[in-house]
């Protein structure tokens, strides 16, 4: 059964991967946010899958609810960040990123 | 000053209570897990963090009464620090939990770990009152608006 967890450990990096030419390239700070996010949702993923392959699932899930919380608390400060600079446009997302 | 998004306010509201629910269940589970009262302590202060960031300082403020949370930090270093004395009051050393242990009883090892993990939980639970108030009180104090005057807050 380990070779389903190290191929879906794969699958998930693969995914993170491609998340983080999104994060990297933006182009605006929504797209990176998001994908940032993203990430942290497939770590948690991540960490479930090395729990099952280390055989101490009971162990990481701990870790993955820990880090579940603290990305949904930090996703909302850094939204509440840059709060003030969405405000009074439009669409912010579909707006270049202010250098 | 609080977010418009009626999602965001609804699910900090809801969730705070399962954030410190999981904080005391990282606290029980630092024996045998990863945790213990540090890190419960964290958590649970979390929990605080995103009320503030959810519905505005004031209300985050409102939850952690000022003089509990700095009653409480050193409450905590004295839970612990009491724990040790009362170990050696029972006759061990500093912290050493198996003082604790019921001299007279029929399985000697069996109550001497029993008091064991009476005493981890113990100071656990002393350092998770205290990381969670000192927590708070940081977060609070760093992130006051800086138009409020300083006696003037609930």
């Amino acid at each position: 059964m380990d070779i389903v967890y190290v191929v879906s450990v794969v699958v998930v990096l693969v995914g993170m991967l491609a998340v983080l030419k999104r994060v990297i390239s933006g182009p605006t700070l929504l797209d990176r946010l998001l994908g940032v996010n993203v990430i942290g949702t497939k770590t948690i993923v991540l960490l479930a899958l090395i729990g099952f392959l280390a055989d101490r699932p009971g162990f990481f899930l701990d870790i993955a609810l820990a880090y579940a919380l603290i990305n949904f608390i930090a996703t909302i400060a850094v939204l509440r960040h840059f709060e003030a600079r969405f405000r009074g446009r439009a669409s912010a997302v579909t707006e270049e990123e202010p250098s | 000053m609080r977010t418009e998004s009626v999602v965001v306010r609804y699910l900090a509201l809801r969730a705070a209570p399962f954030i410190q629910l999981y904080a005391l269940y990282v606290l029980g589970h630092g024996e045998d897990g990863p945790g213990g009262g540090f890190q419960g302590g964290v958590i649970f202060s979390a929990s605080f963090v995103l009320l503030a960031l959810a519905h505005g300082w004031p209300f985050g403020r409102q939850q952690v009464n000022e003089k509990v949370a700095d009653i409480l930090a050193p409450t905590g270093a004295l839970i612990f620090a009491g724990i040790g004395v009362l170990t050696m009051l029972a006759g061990g050393a500093f912290l050493e939990y198996g003082a604790f242990a019921k001299a007279g009883a029929e399985d000697p090892e069996a109550a001497r770990l029993a008091a064991q993990h009476i005493g981890l939980i113990g100071i656990e639970a002393g350092v998770m009152i205290t990381v969670a108030a000192s927590m708070a009180i940081l977060f609070f104090e760093m992130s006051r608006p800086p138009r409020e005057s300083k006696g003037n807050d609930a």
